[in-house]
């Protein structure tokens, strides 16, 4: 018997390339059903974005500098969210995805808490779309109600369509056929999505990169998201 | 009522009545019989074109099957058609090759939401009181019809004006025909970010009046004077892509990215150096550069060409540009100077970008003469690395020859204002708005507002009320975009001749109507020459017309079938060439040698000490999508603000103010003042504030009205004399601290971080 | 001046069988507050868990700290009286009764604040392994599930501590009561007769009790430590984690009975039976583990301080010096320096003084537990998520709700059931009758008028 799972997903994110642009942050919300929570919420530190590009200055004028740092779930192999969850809602998939089943979730927060990359979101009132916004709902994804725990999924309803279309059709997935909504969009291809498993695919070639880093690598969680990090000029050469 | 529409409604009533009942008013509502046939929970992606800014990205909307409310007919009911459920980047369009930006993502919502008109409206009440009632659609276009007809018959063809966004295809064609046969002016069209300096800079350099097309993805070095490439400026999506690849896409070669402006865009939060300069000065940088490079003999002047020739001195070497002077006149070091020129001239190729704040600048078109000549004498000029310009590809024209020219036939707002003032004008009787918003985004000097009132009859196409068709008298909104026959020709963003078509990808939610098609109806109304120059029943008709030009082959025969052809094209998105089309011997325009000299600014520095700095903002581009709740909720890129305006001051300034991050302040110029928070940032000059356009809005959707400041609403007319165009940087204000404010950041840590440093 | 067995029996059955106005005063007031915040609980069950201050990344704030906190004043007593029980303090006997039902009452309150916290409350029965028919069951690796079980079997082991001691009292009560009072103490008595054998036995369970809770209630608060120390979160993840909060909830658990002692002393007249020795006692208890607290908070902040790990310094001095350094002050300020020198002092250590001391490390105990909840969620791993945390109405109102239903029901209790135990109290007055009679204490006892 095979015990392997066939796919293992995971993603890089090529800080040399990312240019901060948030184009990944709006496609999230369009494919996801993310509910926007208007200004008083957001006021409040309650905005939801399972995407964000974080923004960090060095130093001071005129010697600025700045670094983009696309963060998202890491779904992480030995992930801090999952074994805190009472109720399973949070859990690990075959796949080696962070699942989190939202009709599960009783809404402790231990998840977000645990969570040392800070992309879990809370439902603190019900998700608005004021009609007709709600006709362009992405009928793959469910909405999520008060008091539940949300995050990135990897587009998890993207990679089940595609591997029952592949099945279906009596094949294997080709990588590239299909990508998470933030790597569609990412305009300068610093997001790349695929399967760690397929040595082949081109995230496993970037992975092997001699620039891939782990976010808060020392913490242990084992994310499936390698960061590349920003190269430097060196005299036209990379580095 | 037609017999297909009695027997639809009918069915369907019946079968609803037994639902009565159920308590919900809406699934009483009539169901209508679908009028298209999808599969439930089955994907169609059909290609569109993106119009949330001038790029011309080509999409494919996700279309799935659901449930809306619409109305036809004159009847509101349910009905299950496809929905546009998300846009994507068309994978083949060669701007854009599948990506989007994020104001593209969200111009979904502009379908959907919930303030778009959704029935003609009739001015009730006084003009401006925003008291509109519902009309009909034959009434609506009979009160236009008589209005036009009204004109003709008093000999006052001239006083028909239409006001517009910059408009390309076959929409563009379309009015300028009508308004030539009814004898009309040319349209006045209004950017708020007016790209007319560089196009005008870049007829007298190359020829060519156009915006420039950058080949990063094979440049080497990359030197952007003010151009937020990345972010908002010209076609970002392509520019995104191509630098990219410059950083990463070829084995072991990466380019080097200097960005050179007083105020950190998002585009310079990625350069590998950047260097602040004094606002204005950037052509002024552009010319030491180009010094040193002669000067240490690295090419020979001439290597510039005609380019060089319009700059003053340039061919004994710029000998007024040495590092020393240009260090006092910048405040740039001599030694990064001569540096960053040998980088330049020693990594071809390398190339110079300009756009943005230096063009909006008293002497914007010598900066922009200045970059260019800089570019030319790089050899970076039509160059693989360097700067190209899209062939153009207007159906019915002979692809190769033509020059494209954007403005042509089209009058920038200022130019009209000022002629009328004059007198050399005749006042407007009728004025036509189609997408553009003058009122929110020129500076109180213009006095739009009163030129606007004092227009006896405005008809707006608008999809929504903002502060200017809130003056219209009749308004006729428009279809979305996704739900309309759209053409475009990108004018850059790619080496590839582009014509993209997109048919409807979904049908009407609203009672509304395509604006190309109105014009039609009216001009078939309006009869005689008018109706004959428009001889088509809808704008399908005349775009599949156009299209049909690109079908005949050497001899004038169709190289296929039209009807295949047709199909072909739209499942496509359009037409385009296979291979880069480059042009090479680009010629130029004789003009007198100019110098960028000192930059003019209004407001004395003893009174106004800053310098004023405002910017498209990464969500709402010029303000026209700050109705989007999306772009409203994203985090601006380097500030991380939402659903706000904010003020960036440097810590220093801040510091020797008294202010505070999150303090509200005042922002005060010659012109006016407005309140904001403020916001410390690293990323500024001390002697420069600077602030996001497109919030501030009076009137414009329940998500956009009344929230933040217009930092245009402060600016003094400053215009660049050569172009009319609005010089948006060329103000000075003051600041004063008011108290605390409110600043909403999606980054919490900023502020805590700051307060902390301090404590240690 | 000792007092006759009757007199006893009259003194401390006194608050059963008479009702002052105040009394219904004092319901009525605290009944008020808790209903305010049943009707905030309702509210924010209804509306969501925005209407309170909670964000990102602050997903628990004051909630969680009064569970805490709660569940550390439950550590009174039982672990207390227990404790007292097997060392044999014979000046326990007018204490333990109040202190183990302090246990129970600020368990049960406790108790409620996971559920008041979570976002869909009406869901809260699935942390019960129950049979569904969906197969799932908690999740046990779960620290939450840890606590579900550790928190009711303290809550039972509890009730059965303090419950089985009262039954002689609640006998003698049946036997001077009449009309429906003596019809309820009839049955709550549950047969009681005072037989040799039915004495013996319940000697013996107490003892078997007694030896039996003190292990469940330092798991108890070993766990709650758990809910924070088993994730890894900056200044959370500490070894040191269990210890400290057992540490502090005796801590807190023995201010709030000297509190409690203080007010039952003033209001139900029992000056003679809560005499300052107890005060003065307890009052040594608090010094000893005020020296604790602070021995483990510095040691904790050393050591962080030492180590340097930049993610837990953010967190360090944002206590020390940052936004939260005024809490942490008045923390160190009311959790020793105030008690220290009034409990050191033994001129001060008087019932006002161990009061005094006790109303500050009670604020301050409070404080300790948002200052370890809120400041290490606030400065989490990525400082771009970094946030801050306020409470809002809703939160204060059920706050302030659960201090007057501890009050609330301590009085209804006082009402029922004798607070200091009779025949315990006897039962140390004839012990100390036979061995050579000791004063153990200056004879303060106040003149009665």
């Amino acid at each position: 018997m095979e015990t392997r799972p066939k796919h293992k997903w995971g993603m890089i994110v090529d800080l040399d390339r990312c240019t901060g642009c948030e184009a990944c942050v709006v496609a999230c919300h369009a494919e996801n059903n993310i509910a926007t929570v208007g200004e008083e919420e957001a006021a409040k530190g309650r905005a939801k974005h399972w995407m964000r590009v974080e923004r960090y200055y060095e130093g001071e004028f005129p010697d600025v500098k700045v670094k983009f740092v696309p963060v998202f779930c890491q779904q992480c192999d030995a992930a801090p969210c999952e074994p805190v969850c009472p109720t399973y809602a949070s859990y690990h998939t075959e796949e080696g995805l962070n699942g989190q089943v939202y009709n599960r979730c009783i809404g402790t927060r231990y998840c977000a808490n645990a969570c040392p990359y800070t992309v879990r979101f809370f439902n603190f009132f019900n998700p608005i779309w004021e009609k007709p916004f709600h006709l362009q709902l992405n009928p793959d994804v469910s909405v999520r109600e008060v008091g539940v725990m949300e995050k990135c999924t990897f587009c998890v309803q993207r990679i089940k369509a595609a591997e029952i279309q592949a099945q279906a059709e009596k094949r294997d997935l080709k990588d590239g056929e299909f990508q998470t909504a933030c790597a569609q969009a990412c305009p300068a291809k610093a997001l790349v999505f695929g399967d760690l498993n397929d040595p082949e695919s081109e995230v496993s070639r970037l992975t092997a990169s001699n620039r891939g880093t782990k976010l808060l690598e020392d913490l242990g969680t084992l994310p499936s998201v390698t960061y590349l990090q920003r190269d430097s000029w060196h005299d036209g050469k990379k580095s | 009522m037609e017999r297909r529409d009695f027997l639809k409604i009918s069915a369907v009533t019946g079968a609803t009545a037994a639902l009565d009942g159920c308590g919900k008013p809406d699934v009483q509502l009539i169901r209508f019989i679908p009028e298209e046939e999808l599969t439930p929970g089955v994907a169609v992606w059909k290609p569109s074109i993106c119009t949330m800014c001038p790029a011309g990205c080509g999409l494919m909307v996700r279309v799935m099957e659901g449930d809306a409310e619409v109305v036809r007919n004159g009847t509101l009911g349910l009905m299950k058609m496809g929905l546009a459920k998300k846009l994507e980047g068309n994978p083949h369009h060669p701007v854009n090759r599948g990506k989007l930006c994020p104001r593209g993502q969200a111009g979904i919502q502009v379908t959907y939401h919930p303030d778009r008109i959704k029935n003609p409206l009739k001015r009730a009440g006084p003009r401006g009181s925003g008291g509109f009632q519902e009309i009909g659609w034959e009434e609506a276009l009979e009160e236009l019809t008589a209005k036009l007809t009204q004109l003709r018959s008093s000999g006052q063809e001239s006083g028909l004006a239409f006001m517009t966004k910059p408009l390309r295809g076959q929409r563009r064609e379309l009015i300028e025909r009508l308004l030539r046969a009814f004898g009309a002016p040319p349209p006045v069209v209004f950017e708020p970010f007016d790209e007319a300096v560089l196009r005008h800079a870049n007829l007298l350099s190359f020829g060519r009046p156009q915006l420039p097309t950058f080949d990063l993805a094979r440049s080497n070095y990359v030197i952007s004077f003010g151009a937020d490439f990345l972010g908002a400026w010209n076609s970002p999506v392509a520019q995104n892509l191509a630098y990219g690849e410059m950083r990463q896409g070829r084995p072991g070669q990466r380019g080097k990215f200097v960005m050179v402006e007083p105020r950190m865009s998002q585009t310079g939060a990625n350069a590998d150096e950047w260097i602040p300069t004094r606002p204005g000065t950037e052509g002024v940088l552009a010319l030491g550069l180009a010094h040193v490079i002669i000067n240490e003999k690295l090419r020979p002047p001439d290597a510039a060409g005609h380019a060089g020739s319009l700059i003053d001195g340039w061919s004994k070497g710029l000998i007024e540009y040495t590092p020393a002077v240009v260090e006092k006149q910048t405040g740039v070091p001599a030694a990064t100077i001569t540096r960053i020129a040998r980088e330049l001239a020693e990594h071809e190729p390398a190339v110079a970008i300009v756009g943005g704040a230096p063009l909006a600048q008293t002497n914007g078109l010598a900066s922009a003469l200045a970059v260019n000549a800089l570019n030319a004498l790089l050899g970076s000029v039509a160059k693989a690395g360097g700067i190209i310009f899209s062939p153009p590809s207007t159906p019915g024209k002979d692809v190769t020859t033509v020059v494209r020219e954007p403005r042509a036939g089209f009058e920038s707002l200022h130019h009209t204002l000022a002629r009328q003032k004059s007198g050399e004008a005749s006042a407007f009787q009728v004025l036509l708005l189609y997408e553009c918003n003058p009122l929110f985004a020129t500076p109180p000097g213009w006095s739009v507002k009163e030129a606007l009132q004092r227009i006896p009859f405005i008809a707006s196409f608008g999809s929504f009320v903002d502060e200017t068709s809130a003056l219209a008298d009749l308004i006729l909104p428009d279809h979305s975009p996704l739900e309309s026959w759209l053409d475009d020709e990108a004018e850059s963003g790619t080496p590839h001749g582009v014509n993209s078509l997109a048919a409807p990808a979904m049908r009407p939610l609203h009672n509304t109507r395509p604006m190309p098609d109105v014009l039609l109806d009216v001009a078939s109304r309006l009869g005689g020459s008018v109706a004959a120059a428009l001889p088509f029943k809808t704008f399908e008709e005349m775009l599949r017309g156009a299209f049909e030009h690109f079908l005949k082959g050497k001899g004038g025969k169709p190289v296929m079938d039209p009807d295949t052809f047709w199909k072909e094209v739209q499942e496509q998105g359009g037409l385009w060439s296979d291979t880069e089309i480059s042009f090479h011997g680009l010629g130029g325009i004789d003009h007198a040698p100019v110098q960028p000299g000192e930059p003019g600014f209004d407001g004395a520095p003893e009174e106004f000490p800053f310098h004023f700095h405002p910017f498209p903002s990464a969500s709402f581009y010029d303000g026209s999508t700050a109705h989007l709740p999306w772009l409203q909720e994203m985090p601006d890129p380097l500030s991380t603000a939402m659903w706000s305006s904010w003020v960036e001051i440097n810590p220093k300034t801040a510091e020797r103010l008294g202010i505070q991050q999150g303090d509200q302040v005042e922002v005060a110029s010659q012109h006016g003042k407005l309140q904001a928070p403020a916001l410390i940032s690293p990323g500024i000059a001390p002697d420069v504030v600077a602030m996001p356009a497109g919030q501030g809005h009076e009137n414009f959707t329940r998500y956009a009205s009344g929230r933040g400041a217009n930092p245009i609403s402060i600016l003094a007319p400053m215009i660049v004399p050569e172009t009319g165009s609005l010089a948006w940087a060329a103000t000075r204000v003051r600041i004063t601290r008011l108290g605390e404010g409110k600043l909403v950041l999606f980054a919490g840590g900023l502020r805590e971080q700051i307060h902390e440093h301090k404590h240690r | 001046m000792e007092k006759s067995p009757n007199q006893i029996t009259d003194d401390l059955l006194r608050p059963l069988l008479q009702t002052s106005p105040r009394f219904f005063m004092a319901v009525a007031l605290l009944g008020a507050l808790v209903v305010a915040a049943f009707g905030a609980f309702f509210y924010q069950a209804y509306s969501g868990i925005g209407v309170s201050g909670l964000r990102w990344p602050v997903f628990w704030g004051f909630y969680i700290t009064n569970f805490v906190f709660w569940i550390g004043i439950s550590h009174a007593g039982t672990l207390i009286s227990a404790i007292l029980r097997l060392a044999n303090a014979t000046w326990r006997r007018p204490v333990t009764r109040c202190a183990e039902v302090i246990t129970v009452f600020a368990l049960s309150i406790g108790a409620l604040f996971p559920v008041i916290h979570l976002g869909r409350p009406w869901l809260a029965f699935w942390l019960i392994p129950y049979p569904s028919e969906r197969t799932i069951w908690p999740n046990f690796r779960s620290p939450l599930v840890w606590d579900f079980f550790a928190i009711n079997t303290y809550l039972i082991g509890s009730v059965a501590f303090l419950t089985l001691p009262i039954i002689p009292d609640w006998a003698t009560v049946r036997d001077k009561a009449d009309g429906w009072r003596k019809r309820i103490y009839t049955i709550l008595a549950l047969g009681w007769r005072g037989t040799p054998k039915q004495w013996h036995r319940l000697e013996s369970a107490m003892h078997i009790m007694a030896i039996a809770i003190i292990p469940v209630a330092v798991s108890v608060h070993s766990i709650v430590s758990w809910d924070f120390a088993m994730a890894n979160v900056p200044m959370w993840h500490s070894t040191i984690f269990a210890p400290y909060f057992v540490a502090g909830a005796i801590f807190s658990g023995i201010a709030g009975l000297i509190i409690a002692m203080a007010f039952l002393r003033k209001f139900l007249h029992l000056e003679d039976y809560l005499r300052p020795i107890h005060f003065e006692n307890l009052g040594k208890l608090l010094l000893m583990m005020s020296l604790l607290w602070f021995y483990f908070v510095f040691s904790e902040r050393l050591t962080t301080w030492y180590g340097n790990e930049p993610s837990e310094m953010a967190v360090f001095w944002s206590t020390q010096s940052g936004a939260y350094a005024p809490l942490f002050w008045t923390m160190v300020f009311c959790n020793f320096l105030l008690p220290f020198p009034i409990l050191a002092i033994k001129k001060l250590r008087t019932i006002t003084g161990t009061v005094i001391a006790s109303l500050g490390v009670v604020v301050g105990m409070w404080l300790e537990r948002f200052l370890i909840i809120v400041p290490s969620l606030a400065r989490k791993y990525l400082p771009y998520s970094w946030g801050s945390y306020s409470p809002t109405w809703v939160e204060i109102t059920i706050t302030v709700g659960t201090f007057a239903g501890m009050a609330l029901l301590y009085l209804l209790f006082s009402k029922a059931v004798p607070i200091i135990s009779i025949w315990e109290f006897k039962l140390g007055q004839h012990k100390k009758a036979e061995a050579a009679p000791v004063v153990e204490a200056k004879p303060v006892v106040a003149e009665q008028g």
